[in-house]
């Protein structure tokens, strides 16, 4: 691996994809960290396809990766609003203490 | 070599970055550290010559995500005590699965890719143009469709988070319409000199 290939970015959003999932899996409580943790996967994803669009010079993964985006602004915009209304209503944004909702 | 000496230099940053945002005790400190990855994923981006990817990605991530972030954390006051990573518990299954994802993907990248190299062949239209050409014709329904999607999630943001209140003067269309005239208007006859009374 003398010069840049696809492999380095290959490694690298794997590396970013095992963070964001080991996140999740450490942090069950706060929600907020769990939505960055979402993030970064996703942003793991958008490095798999720029960079693959690149080296296999193909234009495709680049749009895929906007729609991503579109999709992942949407969902920090509805998870936190969800977020915020559950602070809302219990003062607090423990995720374990969420299937308290129905009482 | 120049190229690769920087991928190493940024993908660093970028890797730690992500590991400061999870192990960080501060919600604040977390989401500065996230804005600082996709800040450093917008310059890997540009150093393969995806710039409009790149910028794109500053600008919503940086300009629009991690703001609301921000707004949020600094909104709700949460206790930083509370929120402590209950580390002892889950790092046997974390370990156990971010090993098995490792194993395979990296086995897959060295053994099974074919690894194609970056190649910088000048191309006639840049990186803007060329997106620009796919996504207006081959990709236009899934653009109109992402519109939908993000005015959806602004409908839906907006109402999870509205409020009522009851002091609050509001518009009752109902009650509006079934005003008459009568309910409004009085109309009093007005002898001169007089004046009328209420």
């Amino acid at each position: 691996m003398t010069s840049l290939s696809y492999n380095h970015f290959f490694i690298l959003s794997l590396i970013i994809f095992m963070i964001g999932c080991f996140g999740l899996f450490l942090n069950r409580r706060n929600m907020i960290l769990i939505l960055m943790c979402i993030e970064i996967i996703l942003l793991a994803a958008n490095i798999n396809f720029v960079s693959a669009s690149v080296f296999l010079n193909d234009i495709n993964g680049q749009i895929f990766s906007i729609f991503i985006l579109t999709i992942a602004a949407a969902e920090a915009a509805i998870g936190l609003a969800i977020l915020v209304i559950y602070f809302r209503n219990k003062g607090e944004i423990d995720v374990t203490q969420i299937n308290r909702l129905k009482d | 070599m120049f190229l690769l000496a920087t991928f190493y230099i940024f993908a660093a940053f970028l890797v730690m970055t992500c590991l400061s945002v999870l192990f960080s005790k501060n919600p604040v400190n977390s989401v500065l550290f996230l804005v600082l990855a996709f800040l450093n994923s917008t310059f890997l981006f540009i150093l393969i010559g995806a710039e409009f990817v790149g910028i794109i990605l500053a600008i919503v991530y940086i300009g629009a995500v991690a703001i609301l972030f921000l707004f949020v954390v600094m909104m709700l006051d949460i206790q930083i005590n509370s929120l402590a990573l209950n580390i002892k518990r889950y790092t046997p299954l974390a370990v156990l699965f971010a090993g098995i994802i490792l194993a395979e993907i990296i086995y897959l990248s060295i053994f099974k890719s074919n690894n194609p190299s970056l190649n910088l062949i000048t191309k006639y239209e840049n990186n803007t143009e060329q997106i620009g050409n796919v996504l207006y014709t081959d990709y236009f329904l899934e653009f109109q469709l992402s519109g939908i999607v993000l005015l959806l999630a602004m409908i839906g943001a907006i109402v999870l988070t509205h409020v009522y209140k009851p002091t609050i003067k509001r518009q009752n269309i109902e009650k509006q319409n079934m005003t008459t005239a009568k309910d409004r208007v009085r109309l009093v006859k007005v002898k001169s000199g007089e004046g009328i009374d209420d």
